[in-house]
């Protein structure tokens, strides 16, 4: 649509409207990529913090729950 | 579904799994992955009451590992909520239960040093949390 404005308005200006309208084009594009977040594989392996905190008691309490949630579980556990 | 019949399926099943290589699917499928992913070596039990990939692990090793986990998760979530407890505590708790029963000679285990160990034909030394 410009670029046909600016030809009527001036022929020789075809051109430099092409290039101005694959800016244009080119433009989400660009901005697209500037607003990806970059992930990139950590080069350290995460560490996994097996540090337990929990009293014997809440143990014993929740066994007999624990043991059950096991046996009808045989997929997951 | 007579017995026959039923020997036959499944004798179908495994062989259509392997030939795509995807015995650790079939496992799945068969509702007992987290015991296929042990008895294989690829992961072990750890103190905190998860999965835990041994060594590097494959993608799909580590795929079949997280979907069993989340599945723990919510589990532990369920039964931590209904008992007025961590879902910590309900996972460690587990873990104690997993130690002691399921991981048998030859599989892996982690307590809470981080250390990978291959479970011997003795029981696992329990954390003294586990009573």
């Amino acid at each position: 649509m410009r670029a046909a404005i600016l030809t009527r308005l001036r022929p020789g200006a075809t051109q430099g409207a092409m290039r101005w309208s694959r800016l244009l084009l080119a433009a989400p594009v660009l901005l697209g990529s500037a607003g990806c977040v970059q992930v990139a594989a950590p080069d350290k392996p995460i560490e996994i913090n097996l540090n337990i905190n929990i009293r014997q008691e809440v143990v014993v309490r929740l066994q007999q729950d624990v043991k059950e949630l096991i046996d009808k579980n045989p997929g997951v556990f | 579904m007579n017995r026959r019949l039923k020997l036959i399926l499944s004798a179908a099943i495994a062989v259509a799994a392997t030939t795509a290589g995807a015995g650790a699917s079939y496992a799945m499928l068969q509702g007992d992955a987290a015991a296929a992913l042990r008895s294989g070596g690829q992961a072990g039990e750890q103190a905190d009451g998860y999965l835990g990939v041994v060594g590097s692990g494959s993608a799909d090793v580590r795929s079949q590992v997280d979907a069993v986990n989340i599945k723990r998760r919510a589990y532990y979530t369920d039964l931590a909520a209904k008992r007025g407890a961590k879902i910590e505590e309900v996972a460690a708790t587990t873990a104690c239960e997993l130690f002691r029963t399921k991981v048998a000679p030859g599989q892996y285990y982690r307590l809470p040093d981080g250390v990978w160990r291959q479970r011997d034909s003795a029981p696992i030394p329990l954390p003294g949390y586990c009573g």
